[in-house]
């Protein structure tokens, strides 16, 4: 889902620096400190995600983590997406740095957005099903939510948004899939060996927290 | 209510830095080579009169239908433009412009905002042209090369001008070159290799040491 360099104007990608600043500056003032390993390692695995090819579907479409990243790290996800970006554009040449930011602002914004579909679906639905299920809908949706937005920043190119969207879409099913089960067997993992760990997801997530102190 | 989220002691931690990495990089391992580059690769290069464009995200997924845009290097107009087949290939004829001594710059757009171009410069094309200039007499020089090839015949005494040798050079040349071109367009593809991958899994872990080390020089808030 990166979009390469010189296919936007320098206009689109103005404004899609601007906003992946505000993205990572809210992140990074929502982030809890002590987290920032955890943010690391998270970051690691996009940035090795990115190599591994979903072998299912029509397009060449590859993992995303968007999804398992929001969960997981809340706002402090935006950072780690951040510095995973830079990477892959310094080293694979995915993306590009002059659609770093918008980059960022794409997938970070997903994966907070994620973060809050986990957070709602937990809440509706209380209990070992539910938690299940809003995993899987964290990790698919950020998916979705990432194609949805490269959709919409592709839309100032020659490809009209629904084309976009639909290809993209279409493209990243099988990534929703892989992605939904990926998020929900990592999520139900930390939850037997360290359920503190999400609970800590994002200081509003601290109220719900039965560690509660 | 920081104090629960402070450190955990090892285990989680361990837990997570082993398991997720290594869950991945084992996938990753275990994935078969041509399936990890997503960058768009594009090479193109001279093929008798005609120039070859060949493109795709790994040598065995190639781009099909991929819009293919010519344009004039030297005042960035487009000059023709097709779509890739289901090689990923797209030929065209060497244009006018080459012969004034304008570059050609080839974009490859396969839509999903992977775009990618590739450089000929004049130079390049008119030399190798001029190489195999003549190349539609080659059936006559071959001919006149199996002549000198029999002794016997008549034709022994008629001199094989410069002009054909150069064909008949060409054209051989063309032929032993091609699989290299092939090589050098896969070389040039740029996957990332596991050395790129170390490195940055690395360079991750030491941006989050440095972070690490700024917030701990910050005082301590109080929940």
């Amino acid at each position: 889902m990166h979009i390469a360099e010189g296919v936007l104007s320098p206009a689109v990608l103005g404004a899609g620096a601007a906003l992946g600043a505000c993205a990572l500056a809210l992140g990074l003032r929502r982030m809890d400190g002590q987290r920032i390993i955890e943010a690391g390692i998270l970051s690691a695995a996009f940035f090795v995600g990115s190599l591994i090819h979903v072998p299912l579907g029509i397009s060449n479409a590859h993992l995303l983590l968007t999804g398992l990243l929001g969960v997981l790290l809340g706002w402090a996800a935006i950072p780690a997406i951040l510095a995973a970006l830079l990477l892959q554009a310094l080293l694979f040449q995915y993306g590009g740095l002059t659609t770093l930011g918008l980059n960022t602002f794409t997938m970070g914004t997903s994966s907070v957005l994620a973060w809050h579909v986990w957070l709602g679906v937990r809440r509706l639905w209380p209990g070992p099903g539910g938690e299940k299920a809003a995993a899987f809908c964290g990790g698919a949706l950020g998916v979705a939510f990432s194609a949805l937005l490269t959709a919409l920043a592709l839309a100032f190119s020659s490809e009209g948004f629904i084309v976009a969207a639909k290809i993209l879409l279409l493209a990243h099913l099988p990534v929703m899939l892989a992605e939904g089960f990926i998020t929900m067997l990592a999520v139900g993992f930390i939850a037997r060996v360290r359920p503190q760990m999400l609970a800590a997801g994002g200081s509003q997530a601290h109220k719900n927290s039965p560690h509660e102190e | 209510m920081i104090r629960h989220l402070t450190w955990h002691g090892p285990t989680y931690c361990a837990v997570l830095a082993y398991v997720l990495p290594a869950a991945l990089l084992a996938l990753l391992l275990l994935a078969p080579a041509e399936a990890l580059a997503h960058r768009l690769n594009v090479f193109a290069w001279l093929e008798g009169q005609n120039i070859m464009v060949e493109c795709g995200f790994n040598r065995s997924s190639p781009v099909r239908g991929g819009q293919v845009i010519v344009f004039d290097a030297a005042d960035g107009k487009e000059l023709l433009q097709g779509r890739t087949d289901d090689q990923g290939r797209f030929v065209f004829a060497v244009p006018d412009a080459v012969r004034q001594g304008h570059g050609l710059r080839i974009e490859v757009n396969a839509g999903e905002g992977h775009v990618n171009d590739w450089t000929m410069s004049a130079v390049e094309i008119n030399e190798a042209q001029d190489l195999s200039h003549g190349f539609k007499s080659v059936p006559a020089a071959r001919a006149s090369a199996a002549a000198v090839a029999a002794p016997a015949t008549a034709a022994a005494g008629q001199p094989v001008t410069a002009q054909e040798v150069r064909a008949i050079v060409a054209e051989s040349l063309d032929a032993g070159l091609g699989p290299l071109r092939r090589e050098l367009a896969a070389l040039s593809s740029g996957q990332p290799t596991m050395r790129d991958v170390i490195g940055g899994l690395g360079w991750i872990m030491g941006l989050a040491g440095i972070a690490c080390y700024f917030v701990s020089r910050r005082p301590r808030q109080k929940p």
